[in-house]
């Protein structure tokens, strides 16, 4: 799962990172030489549209997708059990109801040979293609820790079901950031040496 | 039931089904989709599809992952850090010390991160210690910090900002110039209570600060922060630049930094795009279900009906508004920000717009009431953090008694905004 999680973090990265560079060659090039490459707005669109997906999975990964958490610490056990089973069922319900609704409009682009309607005029086709198959991606992602889920709740390992799928908590995230930090820390006093 | 009655049952059960725990993003959907099938059978979901690829095609909200990133880069490749030594140099000479570096620091920070939790903990992390040491009484420390993390989503970029304006069709480069100067504003009041409240307690405290040759070249510092911000601010203002834009510019000028400073390596880009994606994963899900939400309420015409129905009761723009700053506390104290945002922001928009508020001044003060649930007990998520750093072992009534100021501030302050709401508009107009 670490290394799915790192290529899917790397590409979403890359697609970023190439985003930027494009969109500020753009813009000094409109702004020095007034010329326009197009395009910059729409690319960010077909970015974003891809980059999500991604992030979806890695947020489902994670377990970053908000939960409140504000009763859910004070219920029972088994309560707490039956409510992070149910999330992770309704996560995965949400990703197949997004994947099956989503056909429709790569269908009519298929159907329609739309185009965007920019300068670049592109086939919708290329760009919903990469977005469709990345929310696939997300959705078998959703529904193999529902599964998952559903299994240690059926087979009644409680425990087990809300170590891995209770709400991300506040104090959790905390301790990444006071971990990383005392890790940069260490590294300016590395490099200060 | 009459309509009112059904979506205001609608909205109860959303509310609940959030606050029992099912993911926020799932509850807006299953309410937007269920609402929508019964009320216009399966042609709802076509429509419903062609909203989310609209929502993750729009090149507004590509702003989302790229301020996320830039933030990201800043924080992992410690330019942050270094700000509070910097910050310490000059501002703690003035009553009230260190506390002033809390808010100085905070409001710098925010206005390259958006992440509450890294603010908090990096600058509590770093002020805490040195707070201690230096025998500051420890609910002040507390409450400086947990106030001065709010500042983040209100001093621009702003990812809650991006939201707001997507949701409500406002230019986000005319929201961020609105947060400039309540941004300032704000910090400044806060850091004006605590000069206020060091001299009516009669303590003067001020820390000796080192020689201005030495206060001048921590400036470099302050450098990287501020240097991103001009980068962002500046190209919106000039017109260089949409918001989206300005992200991109400020993530290349981030790696420029980083790799400057020497910090630039695999190893931390991936951290950062770990991050980043998730955290824009998590945004980005909730806002396609508030679209979808958002096609119902539209289309039902709920939103009009209510607004219908409130006036009916007569209500001067200024008393629905104060009402809202009640309404918004209450829901504060239970639900994190973005969430509460995306669910009422529809609605209460509507409204408000009908009784002719400024869509632009009224983004500044839902992101105010945004600010007060994070620190509003019992669950402000911003006290949690900083009683997750502290380092002695007291409760977390600590960090609830040190920010109640702070927070009687904050109300203050949106009245003020509402006497005044050329604070807010102002900036934008000159653009």
């Amino acid at each position: 799962m670490a290394r799915i999680e790192r290529i899917l973090a790397d590409l979403f990265g890359f697609v970023f990172l190439l985003l930027s560079f494009f969109v500020a060659v753009e813009a000094i090039a409109r702004k020095l030489f007034n010329v326009s490459l197009q395009g910059a707005d729409e690319l960010g669109g077909y970015a974003l549209a891809v980059g999500s997906t991604l992030s979806f999975t890695l947020a489902v990964i994670g377990r970053n997708h908000i939960r409140v958490d504000v009763l859910h610490e004070l219920l029972p056990h088994r309560v707490q059990a039956l409510l992070n089973w149910l999330s992770s069922v309704m996560l995965a319900g949400l990703a197949i109801l997004i994947v099956t609704i989503c056909l429709a409009v790569v269908n009519d682009s298929i159907a329609y040979k739309s185009t965007a309607p920019t300068p670049w005029a592109t086939p919708l086709i290329w760009p919903q293609s990469i977005w469709y198959a990345g929310m696939i991606g997300f959705a078998v992602c959703a529904v193999g820790y529902a599964v998952r889920a559903t299994l240690l709740f059926a087979s009644g390992r409680i425990a087990t079901l809300n170590d891995m799928f209770q709400p991300k908590s506040t104090k959790e995230e905390l301790r990444d950031e006071l971990a990383d930090f005392a890790e940069r820390n260490r590294a300016s006093k590395g490099s200060a040496s | 039931m009459s309509v009112e009655a059904t979506t205001l049952a609608a909205f109860g059960v959303m509310i609940a089904l959030m606050l029992i725990g099912i993911p926020v993003a799932v509850v807006m959907m299953a309410v937007g989709v269920g609402g929508g099938l019964l009320l216009y059978g399966p042609s709802f979901l076509q429509s419903a599809a062609a909203v989310v690829w609209s929502v993750l095609n729009d090149s507004l909200l590509t702003g989302i992952p790229l301020f996320v990133l830039l933030g990201e880069l800043l924080l992992r490749s410690g330019m942050a850090d270094r700000m509070y030594v910097a910050l310490a140099a000059w501002l703690s000479r003035i009553p009230g010390g260190l506390l002033h570096t809390n808010i100085g620091c905070c409001a710098l920070f925010a206005a390259t991160s958006g992440s509450s939790v890294a603010t908090a903990a990096t600058v509590g992390t770093v002020a805490l210690p040195a707070l201690s040491a230096r025998k500051y009484p420890i609910r002040e420390s507390l409450g400086s910090l947990a106030a001065g993390g709010t500042l983040g989503i209100l001093i621009p970029p702003s990812v809650n900002m991006i939201v707001y304006g997507s949701l409500t069709q406002n230019s986000i480069g005319k929201l961020f110039m609105a947060g400039v100067i309540p941004g300032l504003l704000l910090t400044f009041c806060f850091m004006g209570y605590i000069f206020a409240a060091s001299l009516w307690r009669g303590e003067r405290r001020q820390e000796s600060v080192p020689p201005l040759a030495d206060r001048l070249r921590l400036l470099i510092h302050l450098v990287p922060p501020l240097a991103i911000f001009g980068i962002i601010m500046g190209s919106i203002y000039l017109g260089i630049a949409t918001a989206t834009e300005s992200a991109a510019l400020g993530v290349v000028a981030a790696l420029l930094l980083a790799w400057l400073s020497g910090r630039l390596s695999l190893a931390l880009l991936r951290k950062c795009f770990v991050q980043s994606a998730k955290i824009s994963g998590m945004v980005l899900l909730i806002i396609v279900s508030a679209f979808v939400l958002n096609l119902l309420v539209s289309l039902s015409g709920v939103a009009g009906h209510l607004t219908k129905w409130v006036t009916s009761f007569g209500l001067s723009s200024v008393e629905m508004l104060l009402l809202l700053i009640a309404f918004y506390l209450l829901l504060g104290m239970f639900m994190d920000a973005m969430s509460m945002l995306v669910a009422t922001v529809p609605i209460t928009y509507t409204l408000v717009t009908a009784m002719g508020v400024d869509p632009i001044w009224y983004g500044i003060f839902i992101i105010l009431m945004c600010e007060m649930a994070l620190i509003s007990p019992p669950v402000g998520m911003n006290l949690f953090v900083v009683q997750g750093v502290r380092p002695d072992k007291g409760g977390i009534d600590d960090v609830a008694w040190g920010v109640l100021p702070y927070l009687v501030i904050m109300i203050l302050f949106t009245c003020l905004l509402m006497v005044f709401p050329g604070l807010a508009t102002w900036l934008p107009q000159t653009v």
